[in-house]
């Protein structure tokens, strides 16, 4: 059986494209992965990069009590949700582009207008590749990652990816 | 040529460092939260005489943000003054080891003069190191568990 690169799904060998999502499977799709790094990215799970546990704040807390959060936890964003629910991002970037000098008139406002939202998430079985390609891609700096319910696990940042990526090569160029 | 090779003698303007906004020390942190919205950039580096002498980040912004700070301060009262660099003859490999041991995401790069030259970031390292997989990242269907209903579209 080979685990088809997209989906996981089991098909058989020599199967041309995977018999569940109908990518294609094999090595006119993909070479096969020189290194380990590469390797790495194709067969191993975001769960591989520890994703952090995700600090929450409700939409309908305010602006303020949210800066809060982000400075007293040292973090750089947080996930807004509602009713448990991930409905947006809201980061140290969106306060620099979205409040800037107008944050004491929006102190009391809700973080629900200012955030990003509809974030792009990954399941928790989405390959590194995949994160490593949104990151890179799409310019993104966190990651949510739900279950295959949709229900918020953890968040991966572009760090996460970087040391993911540097102890590959650094554990690569020891083995040679 | 293998990628240790390129790593560890690659300089870092191969790793797409940003050009670099620069301020003046006695511009106003109003003016320079203005300045990187329009700039859309979450840094800023100071310079007197296009000498380096700090660095303004978004990290920087929110702390003042948050406790309503006085924006009429001049910037380099805000700033983090002196901060560390990398020259431009510095390697890629050199950069990483400073991003990651430090827990910076942004280093200016410098001439040997001390010149703000431009801004590595941690996005720019993840695509120089993606650049050498392409085949694997690049390839991939836009979502990760595309499934398709049926096998024919009609």
């Amino acid at each position: 059986m080979i685990a088809c690169p997209s989906c996981g799904h089991e098909n058989i060998e020599g199967t041309d494209e995977c018999e569940q999502c109908q990518q294609p499977i094999g090595d006119a799709y993909l070479p096969p992965p020189t290194s380990s790094v590469e390797e790495g990215l194709l067969t191993e799970r975001v769960a591989v990069l520890n994703p952090k546990v995700p600090i929450t704040v409700e939409v309908s807390d305010t602006v303020q009590q949210v800066l809060d959060i982000l400075v007293n936890k040292g973090i750089g964003c947080v996930v807004v949700v509602d009713q448990g629910r991930p409905v947006g991002i809201f980061s140290e970037h969106d306060a620099l582009m979205r409040l800037n000098t107008d944050t004491p008139a929006s102190k009391d406002r809700p973080v629900v207008d200012f955030m990003t939202p509809n974030p792009r998430m990954l399941d928790n079985e989405a390959k590194v590749a995949f994160a490593t390609q949104r990151m890179d891609l799409d310019g993104y700096r966190h990651i949510p990652i739900t279950d295959r319910d949709g229900a918020l696990q953890g968040i991966v940042s572009v760090r996460d990816i970087l040391r993911y990526l540097t102890d590959k090569l650094a554990s690569e160029q020891q083995a040679s | 040529m293998s990628f240790e090779l390129h790593l560890k003698t690659e300089e870092v303007i191969r790793a797409h460092p940003a050009d670099a906004v620069c301020v003046d020390p006695h511009d106003s942190v109003r003016s320079v939260l203005h300045r990187m919205k329009e700039e859309r950039t979450g840094s800023v580096l100071i310079t007197s005489e296009e000498k380096l002498v700090g660095i303004f980040t978004e990290r920087d912004a929110l702390k003042l943000l948050a406790r309503g700070a006085d924006l009429e301060t001049p910037i380099r009262d805000a700033m983090v003054a002196n901060p560390v660099t990398v020259l431009v003859s510095d390697t890629v490999s050199k950069a990483i080891s400073i991003m990651s041991h430090g827990g910076y995401r942004r280093l200016p790069v410098v001439d040997e003069a001390g010149h703000a030259i431009s801004i590595l970031k941690v996005s720019g390292i993840l695509r120089y190191l993606v650049e050498h997989f392409p085949d694997v990242v690049y390839t991939l269907p836009p979502e990760p568990h595309h499934h398709t209903k049926t096998r024919e579209g009609a």
